[in-house]
């Protein structure tokens, strides 16, 4: 575990601006040269998930509480793994098909360990963070559901 | 462009749908009633003479909906699939936001549905709240969003089909001072989904109202109020308490902030 964390080794964003699809990369490296691997993960809207046809998504979240749980998944993840960086960005308001929605980027010395950390925090983000969506389909909106499968990815990491 | 509801002498008639095609529509409509903010406190808390006023309001603008063609001289009778009528509390407008939907697959749409389901649920409020103010305002009655159709989708310069992002106390970055209760008590709010089903987005329980100074507590006072609460005993129902998970037998102390909401879904 690295012994120094400065404040801007953990960033977390919730914002209804878009976001670059490179978001965190520069920032993260910006001329380091003990960081040995990083791994991001971005995640996308689709235009088809419970109905065949999404046009448009909302994002609903419960400001303060949203933040304080991305910063405590993050903090989990630096005390699991040796990690150098760990950046969430997520959207909220309104987005369309193709829109990047989340990402997450971690860098470390070493590869499992930013492998897994990244995989680790969107478990994490998916049955935690209080995110809510609502899909607009041309068969009209609807909240879209929890998914069982995310609670047993989720928890996964709580019996290693 | 020509009005379709006027043939070539100029003269009102009735549209020919016959030949048009079966498409999936959808319109929705919104309104909004203006009030003195101690009229909304009373409507937010039910202790207006008439009762409940948004489950009756929502009845009453589902019913207007179903018999539009009675009043419209010119609309075709309707075999509506579905229409919901939602409220939204606006305590930093005092107002109260009607939002109606409906949805059909047929050969015309389903404005004037929606539009005249906003309509009588606006009038409905205003009779169940005139005893206590007489000046409240009926706003902004329009049309949303429609979809579906020979004249294809339309949505309102401006308008975000609105699962609206729950903003706390002012935006982000921004200070501003909270609205102290009036007596001790919690603030609970409804977020996401929960917040439509129940048609409202926050209440306020006075500490002296609650059997036990719990989340099992509050959740009885709220059920015993209306019961659509009972929504909030689902096993799926997550709870908050100041931005903490909370269980059903976590402590509430004065000026706490609760929160009710469904399984998250984000990432």
């Amino acid at each position: 575990m690295s012994d120094i964390k400065n404040m801007a080794d953990i960033e977390i964003r919730v914002q209804s601006d878009a976001f670059a699809i490179t978001h965190g990369y520069p920032e993260t490296l910006n001329g380091r040269t003990d960081i040995g691997a990083v791994v991001s993960f971005t995640g996308l809207v689709r235009d088809f998930n419970e109905a065949p046809d999404v046009t448009g998504l909302s994002l609903e979240h419960y400001p303060g509480m949203t933040e304080n749980t991305l910063h405590a998944i993050a903090e989990q993840a630096w005390q699991r793994w040796t990690l150098q960086a760990v950046r969430v960005v997520h959207r909220v308001g309104h987005l369309q098909p193709g829109d990047p929605i989340v990402r997450v980027l971690v860098a470390s010395a070493h590869r499992r360990d930013a492998f897994q950390a990244c995989d680790f925090i969107m478990d994490l983000l998916k049955t935690e963070a209080p995110f809510w969506k609502k899909e607009h389909a041309k068969s009209g909106d609807y909240w879209v559901k929890e998914r069982h499968t995310d609670q047993t990815d989720a928890q996964r990491w709580s019996s290693s | 462009m020509n009005l379709t509801h006027l043939n070539a002498q100029g003269e009102a008639h009735m549209v020919d749908v016959t030949d048009k095609a079966e498409t999936s529509r959808e319109a929705v409509a919104s309104g909004c009633v203006f009030m003195q903010p101690a009229t909304l406190a009373l409507l937010v808390e039910g202790g207006l003479p008439k009762g409940d006023v948004l489950a009756t309001a929502r009845i009453a603008g589902i019913q207007a909906a179903k018999r539009t063609h009675e009043l419209i001289p010119l609309c075709h009778a309707l075999a509506l699939s579905k229409v919901s009528v939602d409220f939204l509390i606006n305590h930093e407008q005092h107002c109260v936001e009607v939002s109606a939907t409906c949805r059909l697959t047929g050969r015309t749409g389903v404005e004037m549905e929606a539009l005249t389901a906003v309509s009588v649920a606006c009038l409905t409020l205003y009779d169940m709240c005139k005893a206590v103010d007489k000046s409240m305002q009926i706003e902004a009655i329009r049309l949303d969003s429609k979809t579906g159709g020979k004249s294809g989708d339309y949505r309102r310069a401006g308008y975000t089909s609105e699962a609206p992002i729950v903003t706390g106390e002012g935006d982000t970055g921004e200070v501003s001072l909270r609205e102290r209760c009036p007596t001790a008590g919690v603030r609970v709010k409804f977020l996401a989904e929960l917040r439509e089903r129940l048609a409202t987005s926050e209440s306020f329980v006075s500490l002296d109202e609650l059997p036990t100074s719990d989340i099992a507590g509050l959740k009885a006072v709220l059920a015993q109020r209306d019961p659509r609460f009972a929504l909030l005993n689902e096993q799926r129902t997550l709870c908050a308490i100041n931005q903490v998970m909370a269980n059903d037998t976590a402590r509430i102390t004065d000026d706490d902030e609760i929160a009710f909401f469904p399984p998250v879904t984000g990432g």
